[in-house]
């Protein structure tokens, strides 16, 4: 059995807790940074048959280097295929075939919406934030989602500005309401405090379990709106000794990770 | 056909202000020397096309050359973050007002794609639920339209079909009558091109009518359909070209700071479009200051791929 290590940033944790959250088999698309070196960890661990998809079109990329944004070149050789936006997000994820979509955004709400697009009105924003890209899409129609985002008060919010990527909208039934096919939508969201799941009744997001340099009460202080705890809440499990040299030495040994998270 | 001539008078027989320019490149074959040469001519009120719009896009903003986008996301990507041109143009009006309609990675391929095909418009299964359909910009009623679907009665999202007047591709190899090849990561490149009502290939370099023949499967877009080809080395930089060159981080970081502010922003255009000819200028002014090692340390390592008989 592998040694606990003690010894971990919060985004490594956060990796690891991605990389929980695959099983074996599953088709994944993913971004660079978190993301992809969660994907990666779960192959070289407990899931080796999932296969990883990049939305600029590669599947099962082999990068030698930490790649600095999902189309980047190191992407390309070694990979099992490489071609389009149409190519993945028509013909791989619009037509059902993705298990798990990993996701980010600038604020998050209890039904885990996420808003990617604005902050404050989205004719005069205040702060005008990149777009949806392949988000919205991935969040739409890939089975399970999962939402990785930094922790603070102005981005777990009680309702986000701005829904670019549905999560659960307002409630039980919502998505199916709204047109979204059953089955689908936010399953978990790994912050640098804690793990957050959704109620299977009233879909709201509750705690899990918060990060062991964390207690409950900083992420409840550090959420917008009145965070249901679960009553089995617990510290969240270290990384192994072997996550974190696998990540640290082999899938991002130029500390892409650690820098841009900063 | 022989189509070759010179980025000046490809940009100038082809794109005008208030066209709509369909970008390509993603990651790697960006338009840059081409943005640069809209630049120079000053040429006003273009709307943008393309999936994941990047730094060509936050200085023909920042130039005044934009006034619409028709996009999914706009990005410097993963460890940039946004354009301080974009955000400047978004939020205060600067140099001046730029309307965005938002769509998504797979709604905007699927509009080109009908561009392409010449139907009036296409079928997609997401953004229910979401603000992209609460909020509307130029295109206002005319972003998507619901309707019943005429075999099995369910509500249907439908998009717009996109035909920009322009394309504008940058590729790894083309001939002089325009049969684009590319490798790598495609973006929506191809089906920008086919959805436009002219095409200009740029190209890393021009080759042999022979040559393409040698591998017609790589041809994205055949010669008859493309109106300009410009044999442009270094076309794509600071981005990267799959086999020929590396994205260069280094001088995208210099152009993220020295954007911050518009006396910063405007440097930078003067030292690199305004005050260079060309690309063929410019690359000299970046070997002179940075010195041929740097462009060197840039150059791609080989990865060759086996050649396959094409033979019967």
């Amino acid at each position: 059995m592998w040694e606990w290590s003690e010894d971990y940033t919060p985004e490594e944790l956060m990796v690891v807790c991605g990389a929980r959250e695959i099983k074996d088999g599953d088709v994944l698309i993913v971004g660079s940074g978190m993301p992809l070196i969660a994907a990666s960890l779960a192959k070289r661990t407990h899931a080796p048959g999932c296969t990883m998809l990049l939305e600029s079109g590669v599947v099962d990329a082999q990068p030698r280097r930490s790649p600095q944004n999902v189309a980047d070149c190191c992407l390309t050789p070694g990979a099992a295929s490489v071609h389009s936006f149409f190519e993945m997000m028509a013909t791989h994820l619009q037509s059902g075939h993705i298990d798990i979509g990993f996701l980010a955004g600038s604020q998050v709400d209890k039904y885990g919406n996420i808003n990617s697009t604005c902050i404050g009105d989205y004719y005069r924003p205040e702060l005008r934030l990149p777009g949806s890209g392949g988000a919205s899409p991935i969040g739409c129609l890939a089975r399970r989602v999962l939402i990785m985002m930094r922790q603070a008060k102005h981005r777990f919010v009680s309702r986000v500005d701005y829904i670019t990527t549905p999560g659960y909208l307002d409630g039980p039934g919502a998505r199916e309401r709204a047109g979204l096919p059953p089955n689908t939508g936010p399953v978990a969201v790994i912050s640098t405090m804690g793990l957050f799941r959704f109620d299977s009744e009233t879909k709201e997001m509750y705690l899990e379990s918060h990060h062991p340099h964390t207690t409950v009460a900083e992420v409840i202080e550090n959420t917008d709106w009145e965070l249901k705890v679960s009553p089995a809440v617990k510290p969240t499990p270290l990384p192994s000794e072997e996550e974190i040299r696998l990540i640290r030495q082999e899938l991002d040994p130029q500390g892409m990770l650690r820098r841009v998270l900063r | 056909m022989n189509k070759l001539m010179n980025m000046d008078e490809a940009i100038t027989r082809f794109v005008h202000s208030g066209d709509m320019v369909y970008l390509g490149g993603y990651g790697c074959r960006c338009v840059s020397s081409a943005s640069h040469e809209i630049i120079r001519q000053g040429l006003r009120g273009l709307t943008l096309v393309r999936c994941s719009l990047s730094d060509e896009t936050d200085w023909l903003i920042g130039a005044g050359c934009v006034s619409r986008l028709l996009t999914s996301i706009v990005s410097l990507g993963v460890g940039m973050g946004l354009g301080a041109a974009f955000r400047r143009a978004m939020e205060q009006g600067i140099p001046n007002k730029v309307e965005m309609e938002d769509y998504t990675n797979l709604s905007l391929p699927m509009m080109l794609m009908a561009g392409s095909l010449g139907i009036p418009c296409i079928p997609v299964k997401e953004m229910w639920g979401s603000d992209l359909l609460k909020f509307t910009s130029f295109l206002g009623k005319d972003k998507f339209k619901i309707i019943s679907c005429p075999f099995t009665s369910q509500s249907l999202m439908m998009v717009p079909a996109i035909n920009p007047d322009v394309a504008i591709i940058h590729v790894q190899q083309a001939d002089a009558e325009g049969n684009a090849q590319v490798w790598g990561m495609e973006g929506d490149c191809e089906l920008g091109a086919k959805a436009s009502g002219k095409v200009i290939v740029t190209a890393e370099r021009i080759i042999s009518r022979e040559a393409i023949g040698r591998d017609p499967n790589r041809t994205i877009m055949p010669g008859f359909r493309v109106d300009a080809v410009v044999e442009e080395p270094w076309g794509s930089h600071p981005l990267a070209v799959t086999g020929f060159y590396d994205i260069d981080q280094e001088f995208r970081l210099m152009y993220r700071e020295a954007s911050e502010t518009i006396e910063g922003f405007e440097g930078f255009m003067n030292e690199w479009v305004y005050d260079v000819r060309d690309r063929p200028g410019y690359v000299a002014h970046y070997q002179e200051k940075y010195g041929i090692e740097r462009l060197e340390g840039l150059k791609a390592a080989p990865y060759f791929s086996p050649s396959v008989n094409y033979g019967y």
